[in-house]
């Protein structure tokens, strides 16, 4: 999506501040912006206060039609084939794709909004994670860990043989273990998904998606620490950005833990305090640079396992959030370009058939144990397909940091990002309909 | 399907089913888990059977016949176990009680059997709203004409049951006020409540067979009534209870039933006729309304009483039944009930709901409690 698009954010931002808030800690001022700036800022934003606007994609136009136009798609795949509005919001991503207008994912207000909706539903997928069952039911420790270490490895033994560098096939192969639990919280959300296949879907993507932020760190500490001239400076900055995001998580789920009790997170009020709270979590974690994506995704695993007590809140935190989510299945349905696709389809086809496959092995091979029928397998092996905005900005903090590798394994990333966009919810749904696990609801208006 | 001969079982042998919530560790709303819950527990050897029941979020367990209340409370207790520890490998908990404290009717699916599916045309979303859990008793009968006797005999002692088991004073998120809101739902029903008075199995074929004519009824399953005689096992079957939230009170409630029972049928204390039912909505109306508290009128002395009192009464009439029965543990469990003023499941879950004011939790430690972890 380029400035043009969503342009009243950008606008606001001179260029120079594009690139800033990826690679860098953001400094603790309100628009993310860097100092200097700040009287720019103020003027563009005054002349936005006095003076009329201008009828051009540019401002807040350009965003305000795109939202209206992903409400409408999302809808009408919704009224007319009971698929997952998320398809809707693919596919106005895609055509901004297929126009040229992809998503960078370096613009800092999409950026911010996208790490947002993010942090919202990681924290969600962590809270429902309950680590007791995995001691209950080995079985499925065993499943996760297997399927996340066969997925790795069978993807880069494909990628390598096929002639890419290792420092390309490494970041690629992690990124393929998370299977993206945002696609999942939001097509189980919609269909009302309920029963084993929908629990053991979440559970499993909240490992991956768990091993693959902590993977993608080591890799990238690993890399900082392999350099004899640079590890001892990188020494202390990486145990500081992994210390540091497995603590700062652990406070929030604890906080939230102490102060929620109070509340009924049902209700508008609590659900404005858990909102705030990962949010604001989420701009100290980018402060101290730490991993935005693993500090919401601990403290919802740290609120959920800390005791037993149920938290209940309206999915994606009712409707600011999912104007945040929103907005992100938009950028990132926009995030891959026609040459990527067109130089790499092939790569990422492997990759995306490989993954496939190396997951439903497992399922399939460790579901008696695990206390699954066969049929259930099949469908959870099929569930087990969207990749999306987690590996997304996964690969993109790791691109920002080690811009070498990034030229080799970003357009196959990309591409993967393409094919399974729009098809990725729909086999979720497949899956989960086929387990019999959605509620049936008409095709033409309400459920009854 | 024809009526059916009665086929005779030793006298006052017992047998429990109880129909249990399957709940997720999630937001302990109900969950879809009873296929995938009996594929791990049809594995294991059990003394009693589980079953599916009208919607997927229910199971239910029946123990063989038993002699003594303590079979009872062994193979419930040894059930209970194993559907716990099945139900954690799957994430989900059971729990007890009549109703679930918040679920949403128009989510629950039905379980898919021809038979569910039929029910489910008929009755519509009065079927789902069925997503209630009772426990029912069979009592055994040497003979037809004797299980029609004790039928109306006991139907005096149906407030009784009703008091001490009530465990559903929550429905779809709210304090309902009763002690078992979940007798209301049955209710809906056409062909629930009491059963017509017939003392003899030729006059009780008879109407059976009117009944059948008329295409109302194909077999005794569509009749819902408290309690109904079971040719096919040899008994009579008390469906009034809730699920209490204790596999103990459970047991002790049935040892309850079949002391009176066997009193009943030994000593006829009186004969059952028609004008027993004069007040019989009435007195089953105040159990639900207001349990143990609630004042059931004598249709033939019109003398109005508390529950509590004559259940304690009772307990002391059947006193050489339980001896001779092995029934005091359960009794006594009871006589503990009556002496609380908040004794009973439902004044447990209003206490719970009272120090937590949040249902899901609420629900939770309902899960502990079926556990035999929470006190």
């Amino acid at each position: 999506m380029n400035p043009t698009l969503v342009g009243f954010f950008f606008r606001s931002h001179p260029s120079p501040a594009r690139h800033v808030l990826t690679q860098q800690a953001w400094p603790m001022r309100q628009h993310g912006a860097p100092a200097s700036n700040d009287d720019a800022m103020t003027e563009s934003l005054w002349t936005l206060v006095t003076s009329p606007w201008t009828l051009s994609p540019n401002t807040l136009l350009g965003a305000a039609v795109l939202a209206v136009l992903a409400a409408l798609a999302g809808e009408a795949v919704w009224r007319l084939w009971r698929w997952p509005r998320l398809v809707g919001y693919g596919l106005v991503g895609t055509v901004l794709a297929l126009s040229g207008n992809s998503a960078g994912g370096n613009e800092p207000a999409l950026r911010l909004a996208i790490d947002g909706a993010l942090a919202l539903l990681l924290f969600e997928a962590g809270a429902r994670l309950k680590l007791r069952w995995l001691a209950r039911n080995p079985w499925l420790l065993a499943t996760s860990v297997a399927e996340a270490l066969l997925t790795g490895i069978a993807v880069f033994v494909l990628l390598q043989s096929l002639g890419l560098p290792t420092e390309a096939c490494t970041p690629l192969a992690i990124v393929s273990v998370c299977v993206s639990p945002a696609v999942l919280q939001r097509v189980v959300g919609e269909l009302h998904a309920a029963g084993q296949v929908t629990e053991r879907l979440l559970a499993l993507a909240a490992l991956n998606t768990l091993y693959a932020v902590l993977a993608m760190k080591l890799l990238s500490a690993g890399l900082l620490l392999s350099d004899p001239r640079t590890w001892l400076e990188a020494l202390s900055p990486v145990l500081f950005s992994f210390c540091g995001s497995i603590l700062l998580g652990a406070a929030l789920g604890e906080g939230l833990a102490l102060i929620a009790r109070r509340f009924d997170l049902r209700e508008d009020n609590g659900v404005v305090l858990l909102l705030g709270a990962v949010l604001l979590a989420l701009v100290v974690a980018k402060t101290l640079q730490l991993s935005a994506l693993l500090v919401p995704l601990l403290a919802g695993i740290w609120l959920a396992n800390r005791s037993e007590r149920p938290w209940v809140w309206p999915r994606h935190f009712g409707s600011a959030g999912s104007v945040l989510v929103l907005v992100m299945f938009v950028a990132v349905g926009s995030a891959w370009t026609v040459e990527a696709l067109s130089s790499a389809a092939s790569v990422a086809l492997g990759l995306v058939a490989v993954r496939a496959l190396a997951k439903a092995l497992v399922v399939v091979a460790f579901a008696r144990p695990s206390g699954l029928g066969m049929g259930q397998a099949a469908c959870l092996s099929i569930s087990l397909t969207p990749l999306s905005a987690t590996a997304w900005v996964l690969a993109l903090d790791f691109a920002a940091r080690h811009p070498a590798a990034s030229v080799q394994f970003m357009p196959v990333l990309l591409a993967s990002l393409a094919l399974l966009e729009l098809l990725a919810p729909l086999a979720v749904m497949v899956g989960l309909r086929a387990a019999g696990e959605v509620d049936a609801q008409p095709l033409h208006g309400r459920a009854a | 399907m024809p009526l059916g001969e009665f086929a005779p079982s030793r006298a006052f042998t017992l047998g429990v089913e109880l129909e249990l919530q399957i709940v997720n560790r999630h937001d302990y709303d109900l969950a879809p888990g009873a296929a995938d819950l009996l594929r791990l527990t049809g594995k294991r050897k059990l003394a009693a059977d589980v079953k599916p029941e009208i919607t997927s979020s229910m199971i239910e367990t029946s123990t063989g016949v038993c002699e003594r209340h303590r079979d009872v409370i062994t193979q419930l207790l040894e059930v209970r176990d194993a559907l716990v520890e099945d139900a954690g490998k799957l994430n989900l908990r059971l729990a007890g009680g009549g109703t679930h404290a918040f679920q949403d009717w128009s989510r629950r699916r039905i379980f898919d059997t021809p038979r569910f599916k039929q029910v489910s045309q008929l009755y519509g979303y009065l079927s789902k709203q069925f997503t209630v859990f009772g426990q029912h008793v069979h009592i055994g009968c040497t003979g037809p004409d004797e299980a029609l006797w004790l039928l109306h005999a006991m139907s005096r002692f149906v407030p009784h049951a009703i008091a001490l088991s009530a465990s559903s004073p929550f429905v779809q998120g709210t304090d309902t006020g009763f002690q078992s809101a979940r007798l209301n739902s049955v209710f809906a029903f056409p062909l629930s409540g009491r059963s017509p008075f017939h003392l003899t199995w030729e006059s009780f074929k008879v109407y059976f067979e009117k009944m059948r004519r008329t295409g109302v009824v194909d077999s005794m399953k569509d009749f819902y009534w408290d309690i109904r005689p079971k040719p096919e096992y040899g008994t009579i079957e008390i469906r009034v209870m809730d699920t209490p939230l204790t596999v103990e009170r459970a047991a002790a409630i049935a040892a309850y039933l079949q002391c009176v029972a066997r009193w009943l049928a030994k000593e006829r204390p009186f004969e059952p006729q028609e004008d027993d039912y004069l007040a019989y909505t009435y007195n089953r109306f105040q159990a639900c309304r207001f349990g143990l508290d609630g004042e059931v009128v004598d249709p033939i002395t019109a003398v109005h009483r508390p529950l509590r009192e004559l259940i304690r009464e009772t307990i002391d009439a059947v006193e050489m039944h339980a001896i001779e029965l092995h029934a005091e543990r359960g009794l006594m469990l009871l006589k503990d009930t009556l002496s609380l003023e908040h004794g009973t499941d439902a004044a447990w879950l209003r206490a719970a709901q009272e120090r937590e004011r949040y249902l899901p939790e609420v629900v939770r430690q309902q899960c502990l409690r079926f556990e035999g972890v929470a006190p």
